[in-house]
């Protein structure tokens, strides 16, 4: 079998295998695992494949995906539920064969160990076509074109790049200089106090001094989610996002339809089941949309010691309020007389056209669209 | 047990087996998967990177490691904030002043050379692990805690397995020591350092699996106990709590139960009300699982000596 006859091909197969499906697998990692297959008693494939894992896996990721890419390349015969390809059939490999022809080979050397399997995976990876064929099999790509696809067809790719864009807005977010001091080695300015007590260790000679700096903080960050029937098709995609800031900004989040209501203990936590939760929450409101009660409740009551200059309040909604039309211009008024900078997000293509919007257009600060994730990338420089 | 994990046609030369055997002597649980990469991490002198949950058991695995192979623990607690000075060496500057105050009246028997000798580094984790006679065991715990700064430094003792000091000059490590470093995933770590080491995610162990640590932790507690409220933990990890328990909660609350003289679960929720407390950690966990939620999870009961494979000990 060609398999047999080229243990390190195979290997180097597997690695090439592992690399398609984003792996963080280099010629270190290939070495390593010529090694652990060379040290490894042959009768027990499952001790290399252990040892193996622990090689090329980086990340908790890696690891989940591995019995599956294990047994995809290895014993493709094995892998359950799903279609196999017909008309391309290549050779099984056996694990246990690999490594014992890999390791007779390497007897037989002369001068065995390390510097034989160095020299050969140096010119790195797939010789054969087998493992050439193996990469165009391999399931599932990684770079995925669905960018901004509906929601229900979220695949765990799209929630880290969700997550990725939230930290790099959230990395924008512009620190404010406030009055108070910080420790810091290398700082500017002498924290004479604390030096002084650090003297006494060393009988009075400054020895170690203590620095310190002015200390940055980043805005506070609310986000207020719409929850109303009219949303409800953009609320799953908006929740999704703020639970993302959550995490990478420490945003607060609420819902509101006819009352508002906080949600961020529910987001902070990983959870299946948060969809459920939020529900749970906004459960028993009544129908339509109050967004100017709402918004009055938040910053007079829920928000009212944190809201102040520099805050970002970003609204996600549709702007169909059952308030009266001027109530929203006011409450909103009253956020920005905080200091609280409004960002609003809607689903449509255009700003929101209702009345009470239009009314309260001077408070807010920017109209973003936010449909999918390509939108919210495209607004990563207007959110600073 | 280690007799259930290793079928008995293992080979007796089979280096993993044996170190899972030594770790069953020194109190911990090893499957073969866990064992062939420590075994592994040895015999290709790569640190142990431990990724998990809380409680499954990772700093307990360093420790165990140490027992087992008969080598010092050195441990360094990663905190924000760590510096070099906490966590590899700093110089005695109450003792060179000493020194200096001590030669005043003789300035030649004193060279300033002599003030930045071994006898005045303050030796910190790191370096002594790297200097240490004899081969140890080093814990690099919750390194995600520790900054960014920090992992770099971190990077020339994994890879060279040496110290700069500048006024000494590079301490190279006489043993390499055994790293085990865990993490429990609060910031990402950097490529670089996880492509030096080997990695392990570290799950809740099986049921069986935690039985055996329960019994090997607990020997005095009836068997009927621990299977019971073992399999009850297991079927309360799959509920959605705010924190998942782990091995040592389970440890505690099983030794709960025993203090109290219970041979068994109770029926009536009521009666494990008050020990509840040793699983369920915060106040939204304790507020969902009212006793009648107790109680559905309790009746699972019948599913342990049938369902999951668990030979029930005779009598």
């Amino acid at each position: 079998m060609q398999a047999i006859a080229q243990p390190l091909q195979a290997i180097a197969g597997f690695a090439a295998s592992l690399r398609d499906h984003g792996f963080t697998v280099g010629v270190a990692e290939q070495q390593a695992l010529v090694q652990a297959a060379l040290a490894l008693p042959t009768a027990r494939p499952r001790v290399v494949e252990a040892a193996w894992r622990a090689v090329a896996c980086h990340r908790r990721r890696d690891w989940q995906r591995w019995p599956a890419l294990f047994d995809a390349y290895w014993h493709p015969g094995r892998t359950q539920g799903k279609t196999q390809v017909s008309g391309q059939t290549r050779p099984s490999r056996d694990l246990r064969q690999v490594v014992q022809a890999l390791q007779d080979q390497l007897a037989g050397a002369p001068g065995r160990g390390d510097s034989a399997p160095d020299a050969v995976l140096d010119e790195r990876a797939p010789a054969d076509g087998d493992a050439g064929r193996s990469q165009a099999q391999g399931g599932a790509s990684l770079s995925d074109p669905l960018h901004d696809r509906a929601l229900a067809q979220w695949l765990p790719q799209d929630l880290a790049r969700l997550q990725q864009l939230a930290d790099r807005i959230a990395e924008r977010l512009r620190r404010r200089l406030t009055r108070r001091w910080q420790a810091e080695p290398n700082g500017r300015r002498l924290d004479l106090r604390r030096t002084l007590r650090a003297s006494l260790a060393t009988g009075g000679v400054p020895v170690a001094p203590a620095w310190r700096r002015a200390r940055r903080e980043r805005p506070r960050l609310f986000i207020l989610v719409d929850v109303s029937r009219s949303m409800e098709v953009h609320a799953q995609l908006f929740l999704r996002i703020a639970r993302a800031f959550v995490g990478a900004a420490g945003a607060r989040v609420f819902v509101f339809h006819t009352r508002l209501a906080e949600v961020t203990p529910l987001l902070q936590r990983d959870s299946a089941t948060v969809q459920e939760k939020v529900n749970a929450v906004a459960a028993g409101f009544g129908g339509g949309t109050r967004i100017a009660t709402s918004v009055d409740d938040f910053c007079q009551r829920h928000a009212r010691a944190q809201l102040g200059r520099g805050s970002r309040v970003w609204l996600l909604s549709d702007g169909f309020d059952a308030d009266p039309p001027d109530a929203l211009a006011a409450a909103l008024g009253r956020v920005r007389g905080r200091g609280a900078r409004i960002t609003w997000f809607h689903p449509a293509a255009q700003a929101p056209a209702s009345a009470a919007v239009q009314a309260a257009r001077g408070a807010v600060q920017q109209f973003v669209r936010l449909a999918t994730l390509r939108d919210l990338d495209a607004a990563t420089p207007l959110l600073t | 047990m280690p007799e259930a994990t290793h079928p008995a046609t293992e080979p007796v030369d089979a280096a993993p087996a044996a170190l899972a055997e030594r770790l069953h002597r020194a109190g911990y649980i090893a499957d073969e998967a866990l064992a062939t990469t420590l075994w592994l991490a040895s015999e290709l002198q790569r640190p142990l990177l431990l990724e998990g949950d809380a409680g499954v058991g990772k700093t307990a695995l360093a420790l165990a490691l140490a027992r087992a192979e008969g080598r010092r623990l050195v441990r360094l607690q990663c905190h924000e904030g760590l510096e070099l000075a906490q966590a590899a060496y700093e110089w005695n500057y109450g003792r060179q002043l000493l020194a200096i105050r001590l030669h005043e009246l003789d300035p030649q028997s004193l060279r300033e050379t002599d003030l930045f000798d071994r006898d005045y580094l303050l030796e910190r984790p790191l370096l002594q692990a790297i200097t240490s006679a004899q081969p140890c065991v080093l814990l690099i715990d919750e390194i995600d805690r520790a900054d960014e700064a920090f992992e770099a430094f971190l990077l020339e003792v994994l890879s060279d397995w040496q110290i700069t000091v500048p006024e000494l000059g590079t301490l190279t490590a006489r043993h390499v020591p055994r790293v085990v470093l865990t993490s429990n995933g609060t910031r990402e770590l950097s490529d670089a350092l996880r492509r030096r080491c080997l990695y392990h995610w570290l799950d809740y162990p099986t049921l069986a699996r935690e039985i055996s640590i329960v019994r090997a932790t607990l020997p005095l507690a009836e068997a009927r106990l621990v299977e019971q409220a073992v399999a009850f933990v297991q079927r309360l990890r799959r509920e959605d709590l705010g924190k998942t328990p782990g091995v040592a909660e389970t440890l505690d609350w099983v030794r709960a139960l025993h203090r109290l003289g219970r041979p068994a679960l109770p029926d009536d929720p009521a009666a494990l009300d008050a020990t509840l407390g040793c699983l369920l950690k915060t106040r939204d966990d304790r507020f969902q699982f009212a006793p009648e939620r107790v109680l559905r999870l309790l009746e699972g009961r019948a599913a342990v000596q049938t369902g999951e494979g668990v030979a029930t000990r005779p009598g």
